[in-house]
């Protein structure tokens, strides 16, 4: 398993995003999602890329049936709506790899080092050590959903879908604000403002392996351009 | 030193925990305990130490802090943060990174401490704090009392010379006060400045050199150690103040009910996955019973709790209500768990709406009484997230009545209150205990214990080990149960 430098994991999302965006049809969409399939493995989340990839070949499967299947309003509702999760399917499943990979301190030691101000690295480190609380919460949220027989689950929202959306998102948004804060206070109280460049525990270096990834996800954008362009 | 001279501050909207014209000096190596009711101040006067007041919460301040005569109001935060490091209540929300060492070791990062010094400084802080143990781990594999542990451990690490608590024992169970004990001792041993705001005030009582009593944002109260405690217990009470001296309590709720049974427990055991958690599990309980649910972290008490509500499947044996056996369905239907965090299960618009929430015909009747019953019909049409922890607690409790739910679990429900909420907590569980509910309470608080419960299980080692009626013979094994020295 290797452990890749937060300025890499950040190249490659800002690539990500570009590639997905201007990918001219589902065989580019594709091989772009097998791409971050095999960084995710090498990040040694290969049961998360195994998962990732199958569901996007389901997805694609789905959306061939739809196109081929389906006519009149149906046809345009579907194919609008999985067109726009195609485009931000590679760089959601990117972002779950990055998010569980990446510690907070690297983030923030690496965004010191690409000299960002911090009134934007802060917000979005706090963003990142939040998203996981939201798992924890989930668990609370749900038990409480149970014991007021509102089923947590996609039948339960089928059947009433204002009342679980209610359930879900106001204890959510309660933790959420609360956690935000607890979290900025934690940090402030710490010095996270110290205007010195950070330093960090663990060492962050770009090695080889950071280099050869960002080539990689490159030369993909590249051969993509280079084939929307017609020249290839 | 710390001074406070003439310091007034008022939250922008308005309400309680303002200060009034407060002055105090606070000598280097004091450990002071601030105490006092629910939005007394303790805690703005904590804010107002570490900086966090003006700059994190605005308001109206006049007067001035001064910290070795320099005013902190003038100081960025991360300067304050070099001289004066704090503790929260919440274990969960006060750390950055999901390891351990990062964590320990995020201060001194920021104050862009050389990369060899930072892993030395971890090291001896893990060394000092007796909790090599915990280094190299995932904090979310952690307990509560662990994360808290490493909370402080970051703090220390960048080796303040002011250490501000706030509520610090909280969340945490019996043996994790203890350590936060030991790690206070150690601080005080070191010459350093204390401040920690507290409504549990017994683990303390060895460690503080004074004590500042705060009414309605006035110091109202300056006492030595000593002092404080001579004060007698109907002074203390008087004062809205937890014991003091946990050894002093006897156990006085009425005892339990004699009834026939109407829940039993048949040989339950519990697993999450291929770990079992609680084996064998025999018990009966009457109409009445308020039973407390005791036992180390990681014994079993949040399984059963949940289990008894019907939230867990038992992987053996059997739960039976009035001799008829119960599915996770049946169950669900007849009990109802007041959560230690109640904002996840508040969902409705208003206090009112809040009781009947969810109920395809609900009987208003009811509802209005059972708020008229907890003294929430004057506030129902106000907005469950305004109220206080105390008064979430009632109305989460005030659903399940109206729902009709004869089974209750209260998890934790005493922690962060003060003596006056955990009188009315009181009041709220014999109230439905006349009404014949039967009531659990998993908690490790010995003086609400003595007060409330006619009957004591303690779990441990994957079993119900001991089932004590709660009376002044069973004491000594009651202190046992509940690490009462």
């Amino acid at each position: 398993m290797s452990r890749f430098d937060p300025r890499a994991k950040l190249f490659l999302l800002l690539l990500t995003v570009l590639c997905a965006a201007l990918a001219p049809d589902l065989r580019f969409q594709f091989a772009l999602v097998g791409l971050i399939g095999g960084f995710s493995a090498l990040c040694g989340r290969w049961r998360y890329a195994l998962r990732g990839i199958l569901a996007y070949g389901l997805l694609c499967a789905f959306t061939f049936w739809c196109a081929g299947s389906l006519s009149g309003t149906w046809r345009t509702m579907f194919v609008a709506f999985l067109g726009l999760v195609h485009k931000v399917y590679a760089c959601g499943m990117l972002a779950g790899t990055v998010i569980a990979t990446t510690r907070v301190n690297e983030f923030l030691s690496a965004m010191a080092r690409l000299r960002c101000p911090r009134k934007l690295t802060i917000p979005l480190a706090v963003m990142l050590r939040y998203l996981p609380t939201i798992r924890e919460d989930w668990r609370f949220i749900r038990d409480a959903m149970r014991l007021r027989d509102v089923s947590p689950s996609l039948w339960g929202f089928l059947r009433a879908p204002a009342m679980t959306v209610n359930c879900l998102y106001v204890p959510l948004l309660t933790a959420a604000s609360r956690a935000a804060d607890e979290l900025s206070i934690a940090a402030v109280t710490r010095g996270i403002e110290n205007p010195k460049p950070r330093t960090c525990l663990v060492t962050i270096r770009m090695t080889a392996a950071d280099w050869v990834v960002m080539a990689l996800f490159a030369a993909f954008f590249a051969i993509e351009l280079l084939w929307t362009g017609g020249i290839l | 030193m710390i001074e406070f001279q003439h310091v007034s501050f008022r939250y922008p909207e308005g309400g309680e925990g303002g200060l009034h014209d407060v002055s105090l000096t606070i000598p280097d190596g004091q450990c002071v305990l601030l105490c006092g009711r629910s939005g007394c101040g303790k805690t703005t006067l904590t804010r107002l130490v570490n900086g966090l007041i003006p700059q994190f919460f605005p308001g109206e301040l006049t007067g001035r802090v001064l910290l070795d005569g320099e005013d902190l109001a003038a100081l960025p935060m991360y300067r304050i943060s070099e001289k004066v490091g704090s503790v929260f209540q919440n274990p969960r929300t006060q750390f950055f990174n999901v390891d351990s060492d990062s964590e320990i070791a995020f201060g001194l990062e920021s104050q862009a401490r050389p990369a060899a010094e930072l892993r030395a400084r971890v090291d001896r802080t893990a060394e000092e704090l007796g909790i090599r143990g915990l280094l190299g781990r995932s904090l979310f594999a952690l307990s509560g009392g662990e994360k808290q542990r490493i909370a402080f451990a970051s703090v220390y690490a960048m080796e303040p010379e002011v250490c501000l608590l706030d509520e610090p024992s909280s969340n945490l169970d019996a043996q994790a006060i203890e350590g936060l004990r030991r790690h206070l001792a150690l601080l005080r041993s070191q010459g350093k400045t204390i401040l920690v705001a507290e409504h549990r005030l017994s683990y303390l009582m060895d460690t503080v050199d004074r004590v500042l009593y705060l009414e309605d944002g006035r110091v109202a109260g300056d006492y030595s150690r000593e002092a404080f405690l001579v004060l007698s217990p109907e002074r203390r009470r008087a004062m809205g103040l937890r014991a003091a001296d946990l050894m002093a309590e006897r156990p006085s709720a009425p005892p339990s009910p004699a009834a026939a049974p109407r829940l039993e427990l048949r040989d339950v055991s519990l697993s999450y996955g291929k770990r079992t958690v609680l084996q064998g599990l025999s018990l009966q309980a009457a109409p009445g019973e308020i039973i407390a649910l005791a036992g180390p972290n990681g014994a079993g008490k949040t399984t059963l709790s949940r289990f008894l509500c019907g939230l867990h499947r038992e992987s053996g044996g059997q739960l039976l209500w009035e001799g008829r056996v119960q599915s996770p369905r049946e169950r669900r239907g007849r009990a109802g768990l007041v959560m230690q965090d109640v904002n996840y299960q508040l969902f409705a618009e208003s206090v009112a709406a809040e009781c009947v929430f969810g109920l395809r015909r609900p009987d208003t009747a009811l509802a209005e009484e059972a708020l008229r019953e907890l003294g929430l019909w004057a506030l129902r049409d106000r907005h469950p997230n305004t109220l206080s922890g105390g008064q979430k607690q009632r109305l989460a409790a005030a659903a399940a009545m109206v729902q009709g739910r004869e089974l209750l679990v209260f998890d934790e429900p005493t922690s962060g209150l003060d003596y006056d909420s955990m009188t009315r907590l009181a009041e709220l569980l014999r109230r439905l205990s006349v009404r014949g509910k039967v009531i659990f309470l998993v908690t490790h608080d010995f003086e609400f214990v003595c007060r409330t419960c006619g009957r004591a299980l303690w779990l441990s080692g994957g079993g119900l080990r001991r089932d004590l009626p709660v009376t002044a013979e069973t004491l000594p094994a009651l202190r046992e149960i509940f690490h009462v020295r």
